[in-house]
């Protein structure tokens, strides 16, 4: 029983209330607060998805950099990432939503903000998310990046003279290896309708 | 002063005929039956009674709040946020399929990979699992009791009134009543269980241990004013098994113990429960552990053995959870009582939290505090399964018995079944659990990188 609706109000009271039990009852969130979540310690890029809620590009404030805490209503920002996609949207629509979503995550790569993953960037996030491997060795990491990053490369300039370089991953070129994958369908959260409970009698 | 004479001694009578009546009334419509089994259907009446007082009561919360144009604090229960079945193997190769059309025998890192990790990482932080199943669960009609409302604000005087008349009859007659009974329960249990141990080993004894089991069972039953129903009691649990269930109280036991005849398995405690165990022994074989004896596993493990291959010995009753979960979901079964070979008899019990909520949060309340939260419920509500017997296929290994049979018991009682572990309540998340999912992941990129790179 899960609904594809748009966030009602009903939905917005459940994260309001979620909010106010991460940020314990304050009216602001910090970096800390999400460390008050168990299951959030499996997840090997944890720092950049709590990064990701204090990005003021994602926040879609004017100025750049990050924020030190972030209200509800910027929470609830963040979370509209993660709409399911509603019945009633037109193609301009859907290309757009489709735009955000991987721009969110176009974020989560570029994490020194100048519109660029360069070969760094990528290798912090493979690292990262091959952190959980003690036998890993950082060698082994860097060099399943490269390997990666030169394949991007490929894709997005084509075959590169010998003395050119690669200088990182425009979100434009970002989107194009992102073609064929229909994020905007699974890249969302769905809320579950009203539940029974089993009943005794 | 002379004037107070008679009048003392008109109390002291009035006293004396109210206690006589009370402990005749008692005697008659609870005790007798409950050694013969037979029930007047007293508590089923008082069931529907109070349901019927707890819906006008919420009726009248929900008009209240909508007179003030409040919306009204409705919890959902099994979390508000669908997760995906689907597991990480499975989501990454469906992503990489669609995208750039590689093959999958030649897995190596991917941009998109990193959408896996992402959407997980923001389902916990709009919703997490494991806290929530060990507060409470939040229920969604007002049942009187004032401990688990958060909609206060918006009752009227009726209402009000209502609630202190429900507070003096559970705290002023409930309770009285069901400490008498209780107390007369567990005497009788323990008299009886030491009587019958001085008989000679035989089909006498044994016959007389049942039934005086059940009788106390029963009787404490209704000193808890609990309303079980039963379903499918055929496949009730035989000699030489296991009977295995969810846990969500030390009731638990005591609402099996009353349909059926068991050998408890414990450690032997202290104080009143020790003399209660000690005599329970005396008339039929039930397994005590001495304290230093529950660390060793292998002995553990070797006398439940021992019992269980005796087909003269009581089927045994297991909680493999190993704590009280709050009764929204199953936890983790630990594997120990799998491992032993014996048919497992699985049992799922599912309270109604509407008449009181039976979850022991032993963290927050001790024993003598819980069981006094009890008894002054208005009763306790729940519903046994019996499901048919499982034993282990030759393929499969002791944890993933254990966790079908996990699967079977929380599908028939409509509870979640999740894979985290019951003793998080208390400790902080295991670090090897943390590993596993990086581990999986590293270990898709990384071994194939290492295949290529020696071709």
């Amino acid at each position: 029983l899960s609904s594809s609706l748009a966030v009602t109000s009903e939905q917005i009271e459940h994260l309001h209330r979620r909010f106010k039990q991460l940020s314990q009852d304050q009216l602001t969130i910090r970096k800390e607060n999400f460390d008050s979540i168990p299951d959030l310690e499996f997840n090997p890029i944890r720092g950049k998805i709590v990064h990701a809620f204090f990005d003021k590009r994602n926040l879609r404030q004017e100025s750049d950099g990050l924020a030190d805490e972030i209200n509800f209503e910027d929470f609830l920002t963040i979370m509209s990432y993660f709409r399911p996609i509603e019945m009633n949207m037109d193609e301009e629509q859907l290309d757009r939503f489709r735009k955000e979503k991987l721009k969110f995550l176009f974020h989560m790569y570029d994490s020194d903000h100048d519109g660029k993953i360069t070969l760094q960037e990528y290798r912090n996030v493979v690292e990262e998310l091959l952190s959980g491997n003690p036998h890993l060795e950082k060698e082994s990491a860097r060099s399943i990046a490269d390997g990666a990053m030169m394949e991007a490369a490929s894709i997005c300039v084509g075959q590169m003279g010998p003395d050119q370089v690669y200088e990182g991953i425009t979100f434009e070129d970002f989107l194009k290896m992102w073609q064929g994958i229909d994020i905007e369908t699974k890249m969302h959260v769905r809320f579950l309708n009203v539940d029974t409970i089993a009943h005794c009698y | 002063m002379f004037l107070l004479l008679p009048f003392d001694s008109l109390v002291v009578n009035l006293l004396g005929i109210s206690i006589t009546v009370l402990f005749t009334l008692l005697l008659v419509f609870i005790i007798v039956p409950a050694i013969f089994g037979v029930s007047f259907g007293i508590r089923k009446i008082y069931m529907k009674t109070l349901l019927k007082i707890f819906q006008w009561a919420t009726l009248r919360i929900e008009r209240g709040a909508k007179e003030k144009n409040h919306p009204l604090y409705k919890p959902y229960v099994n979390g508000i946020i669908a997760k995906e079945p689907t597991s990480l193997e499975e989501e990454i190769k469906e992503i990489r399929r669609s995208g750039s059309g590689k093959a999958l025998d030649t897995p190596e890192f991917e941009l998109s990979d990193i959408f896996y990790f992402c959407r997980k990482g923001i389902e916990t932080i709009m919703d997490d699992e494991v806290t929530k199943r060990f507060s409470a669960e939040e229920l969604e009609s007002w049942n009187l009791l004032s401990r688990t409302n958060y909609n206060f604000q918006y009752i009227s005087l009726r209402l009000t009134v209502l609630w202190g008349l429900g507070v003096l009859i559970r705290y002023c007659f409930l309770l009285p009543l069901r400490i008498a009974l209780a107390f007369t329960g567990i005497s009788l249990l323990v008299t009886g269980t030491t009587v019958v141990g001085y008989l000679p080993n035989g089909r006498c004894k044994d016959f007389l241990s049942k039934h005086v089991h059940l009788m106390c069972y029963r009787i404490c039953v209704r000193a808890l004013t609990a309303i079980i129903t039963y379903h499918d009691r055929e496949n009730r649990p035989r000699n030489g098994g296991i009977c295995v269930a969810n846990h969500t109280s030390p009731i638990d036991v005591i609402i099996l113990a009353s349909d059926g005849y068991y050998a408890m398995v414990g450690q032997i405690h202290g104080g009143l429960m020790g003399v209660i165990q000690r005599a329970m022994v005396k008339a039929c074989p039930h397994v005590w552990f001495e304290r230093s004896e529950v660390k060793d596993r292998h002995l553990v493990a070797r006398r439940l053995t021992e019992h269980v291959q005796d087909k003269s010995k009581l089927p045994i009753l297991i909680f493999p959870e190993g704590t009280c979960i709050n009764n929204t979901s199953v936890m983790m079964f630990k594997k120990g009582s799998f491992e032993i070979g014996a048919t497992v008899y699985p049992v799922a019990i599912k309270y109604d939290p509407q008449f009181g909520d039976a979850f022991w949060n032993s963290s927050k309340y001790g024993m003598v505090t819980y069981l006094l939260r009890m008894m002054t419920s208005w009763a306790i509500v729940c519903s046994v399964w019996y499901l048919p017997p499982m034993t282990r296929q030759p393929e499969e290994d002791a944890v993933q018995f254990a966790n079908r049979v996990k699967s079977a018991i929380a599908r028939q009682g409509g509870l979640v079944d999740l894979l985290w572990d019951g003793g998080l309540k208390r400790e902080k998340v295991k670090d090897a659990f943390k590993e596993e999912q990086q581990k999986l992941y590293s270990k898709m990129i990384v071994g194939s990188h290492e295949d290529r790179s020696r071709s």
